[in-house]
């Protein structure tokens, strides 16, 4: 620890302003940070201060996110044995989901951190926590096939279009993982979308190829067909409710656990760092919604449209749902800041996830979308609750 | 008794709290004055260096109003005038005379506080230089002597981390507060006298002055946040305040005829040893209350006047007017070694995000920041803790680009200054004092 600061101590002349590595202070200044909390002490009232700051709220989200990064790389290599015929005991497959996950996250992480740090330098500011957890959780979004071109491609757009562009951290409106995301999702949508590209199929000749069908549990239902059937649909394709709620079964690298997903949760609303009003509203913008159509299914007992008479607590399990509500609408900064506005802008999220996958199949990720469509109204949303608020109050002037 | 539910604000459990005892301190060899701790006054000078004053002799008073005095706390000679940048007057330091000489005003008994008329009793306060102790909401500037509030709010007990408790400072001064009392009752129709503390002495003693309880939480004392919450009318901003202990001295002044100069002050914080309540004079040397009580070795940090709102005075510089604290804490300028990803079991916070949320301990603190200044990521701590439901993260904003006026419909002037924005903001922004500095500039705007 000493020799640690020894070492920074006499590094420090370098970065300063004149030195020979004055527009890499950014980074210096980065390093430093990890290691050590500033010794800056406070200037004026209020003399103390709480000792929770960025580094240790975003790590929070960071912890929060362990478990359906590990599940996630379990799973990816689980699916990948396979679907490739070879053996599925917990090492072999926890090695090959490290091996096919680990890159896409460091490709994130380093593509990223050089837009962080270019943007940082010319505008002579300090790298902001923030990307720590953008640059985890855009990976976990992503189908385990991505090449990682495009994961590098993803990660530039959401961060220098969806965030830099605007003033970078605390300024975007929109989230920067999912901005990234949904263009992926638009400008490759053959290497996004479809049956064939949630596992990673290694080995080609091997006999297991022929009896895996990729699809994901979104595609099975918007399969046209009769929709009294859908579940048994489901069923047949072997994604029961448990399955689905458990999450091993072939999808983004980190949505498919909702269980994974609502442990992290717990952790976030125990803490307080993400709101569980944007997350309780989601659900029941998801319930609200799936409900009537089923209903109505239930009654004629024939649907055209066969994702209506899907159970409502499947949509809740079903795709990335509870990964993008639980972690993705809760960002702070796209998110609205006022309570009531948190209801509404959860509950807009959950309601569009479902209009989407049941009016719009060619876009059976509705969670993303939503998510970014709700992200563009959180400012009116607060607008308004704040009008509201203030004329309430006994006028100060 | 009415009591007010305030459901923000936050009881900052600190290590270091002062006992209920009460030690009379010996006399200081020099008192001062703090004209740049007194709100907006403009001061000017009535005395040189080596004049001769007694207590209660005019120091300085305020350009705006010269009928606003500011005497002397102690009897001796005028040794030092200190002046800040740009002729700003610091400290007037006398030194105390073996027998200090008094100054004589007007004693008034009951019977004649009872029918004095209310502009003589203004005049009789003003001479006798505690008018300074009434304040005025929402700036906190001195009141203004010519205006009758529409109430006026006394506080007993304040909620921040160490200050003196009512049941100390009125003990055995019972009838001189219900006298003060009487004075007020004179200058405003309605009264209200508060406290946090639902204790035996205040149902004991002054139960029947006690209008309204506050919950115990910083700072739902404050009279602002009283104000606040039982504000029905625009008409009743401008409310008064004034402390418990300053109606003391009120009483003092026209009981003995003489300026008062006794202050019950309290020292607390970790570094002190024999943390208590101190009986000591106004305008006493922070040495002189330090004395015996800490470690000259350790880096302490003086803060004058409470760990939220009071501010950073030297080792040598002396208590203000108003100022009935004094915490020393640990400076805390070292770097933590990889601070972020600790357990946290010692470190106090009020998110759950550290391992202290078990620790249901006194907490020693440091006046560290515990991290660096970013963008504000509109996560609403502040707006979770603020007493008068400010949102400071939008009042922040509107104020960063010049929307005075959106700030004031926030609610701008409402708030109580009581720092909880900043000691919450993981991105450690100065929320607390952008909107001072702004309150400050409207009220400047204003003159």
């Amino acid at each position: 620890m000493k020799f640690l600061k020894k070492i920074f101590d006499s590094k420090r002349k370098h970065f300063t302003q004149g030195g020979r590595f004055e527009k890499l202070h950014p980074i210096f200044e980065a390093t430093e940070t990890f290691f050590f909390i500033p010794g800056i002490v406070t200037k004026n009232d209020a003399h103390v201060r709480d000792s929770l700051d960025l580094k240790r709220l975003m790590s929070m989200v960071i912890i929060a996110l362990i478990p359906p990064l590990f599940f996630g790389i379990y799973n990816t290599g689980f699916q990948s044995n396979i679907a490739s015929g070879l053996p599925v005991t917990f090492i072999a497959v926890s090695l090959k989901g490290l091996r096919i996950v680990l890159p896409v996250i460091i490709v994130s992480y380093v593509v990223g951190f050089f837009w962080e740090i270019l943007f940082a330098s010319i505008r002579k500011h300090s790298i902001s926590e923030g990307f720590l957890v953008t640059g985890l959780l855009f990976p976990l979004t992503l189908p385990p096939t991505i090449p990682l071109w495009q994961v590098a491609i993803g990660i530039s757009f959401g961060v220098v279009i969806g965030k830099e562009l605007f003033g970078g951290t605390g300024r975007n409106f929109l989230n920067p993982a999912l901005t990234g995301r949904a263009f992926l999702f638009f400008a490759y949508p053959i290497k996004m979308t479809g049956g064939a590209v949630w596992t990673v199929v290694s080995n080609v000749n091997s006999s297991g190829v022929d009896i895996f069908s990729g699809a994901t549990p979104l595609a099975v239902s918007a399969v046209q067909g009769t929709a009294s059937f859908i579940e048994s649909l489901l069923a047949k394709a072997g994604f029961a409710f448990p399955k689905l709620f458990f999450g091993l079964y072939p999808g983004s690298i980190g949505g498919t656990s909702t269980l994974m997903c609502l442990t992290g949760a717990c952790l976030l609303i125990f803490t307080g760092i993400a709101s569980y009003r944007i997350m309780i509203g989601g659900v029941l913008g998801v319930l609200v919604a799936a409900c009537p159509g089923y209903i109505m299914s239930l009654v004629s007992g024939n649907s055209t449209v066969p994702m209506l008479a899907l159970h409502p607590l499947c949509h809740l399990v079903m795709g990335g749902f509870a990964f993008g509500i639980i972690y993705m609408a809760t960002d702070p900064v796209s998110a609205p800041g006022m309570n009531t506005a948190k209801w509404i802008y959860g509950f807009a999220i959950g309601f569009l996830t479902v209009l989407i996958r049941i009016f719009n199949p060619a876009f059976p990720e509705g969670v993303m979308l939503a998510i970014l469509f709700m992200n563009l109204f959180s400012p009116l949303l607060d607008y308004f609750e704040i009008n509201f608020r203030l004329k309430k109050r006994v006028p100060n002037v | 008794m009415i009591s007010i539910r305030t459901k923000k604000g936050y009881k900052l459990n600190i290590a270091g709290e002062p006992s209920h005892e009460l030690e009379q301190l010996g006399r200081p060899t020099s008192v001062a004055l703090l004209p740049e701790r007194i709100p907006f006054v403009k001061p000017r000078l009535k005395v040189k260096v080596a004049d001769q004053v007694k207590v209660g002799s005019p120091v300085f008073e305020d350009k705006r109003n010269p009928d606003l005095v500011f005497l002397s706390p102690g009897g001796g000679r005028i040794t030092k005038i200190d002046f800040g940048p740009r002729r700003a007057i610091k400290e007037i330091v006398v030194e105390l005379d073996q027998d200090e000489g008094y100054e004589a005003f007007p004693i008034f008994n009951e019977a004649q506080v009872e029918n004095i008329e209310r502009q003589m009793l203004v005049k009789a306060i003003m001479t006798g230089g505690l008018w300074p102790l009434f304040r005025e909401l929402p700036f906190r500037d001195i009141a203004a002597p010519d205006s009758i509030p529409p109430s006026i709010i006394v506080n007993l007990d304040a909620n921040e981390p160490f200050q003196p408790m009512s049941e100390v400072y009125l003990k055995g001064k019972i009838e001189l507060f219900e006298f003060g009392i009487k004075i007020l009752q004179k200058l405003s129709e309605k009264l209200f006298v508060s406290t946090s503390r639902n204790r035996s002495f205040i149902s004991d003693q002054i139960n029947s002055y006690v209008t309204h309880i506050c919950e115990r939480v910083y700072p739902a004392d404050d009279p602002g946040v009283l104000l606040y919450h039982i504000k029905k009318s625009p008409d009743e901003n401008r409310a008064w305040y004034i402390s418990g202990q300053d109606v003391l001295l009120l009483a003092m002044l026209f009981k003995a005829g003489k300026y008062p100069v006794e202050r019950t002050v309290v020292i607390g914080g970790a570094l002190v040893r024999g943390k208590k309540h101190l009986l000591t004079r106004i305008g006493a040397p922070l040495s002189h209350l330090t004395k015996g009580r800490t470690d000259k070795t350790e880096k302490a940090r003086h803060i004058v006047g409470g760990i939220f709102k009071g501010y950073k005075g030297g080792k040598d510089s002396y208590m203000g007017f108003y100022e009935t604290s004094l915490v020393l804490i640990p400076e805390g300028g070292e770097k933590e070694f990889l601070g972020f990803a600790r357990p946290g079991f010692q470190k106090s916070s009020r998110s759950r995000a550290f391992l202290s949320f078990l620790n249901k301990s006194a907490l020693p603190m440091d006046c560290n920041c515990h991290g660096e200044e970013r963008a504000c990521i509109n996560c609403g701590f502040c707006a979770q803790v603020c007493p008068v439901d400010i949102l400071p993260q939008f009042t922040y904003k509107c104020v960063l680009v010049d929307e005075i006026e959106e700030a004031i419909d926030h609610g701008l002037l409402d708030c109580v200054e009581c720092g909880l924005c900043t000691y919450v903001c993981p991105s450690k922004l100065e929320l607390c004092n952008v909107m001072k500095n702004t309150k400050k500039a409207c009220y400047l705007e204003q003159l």
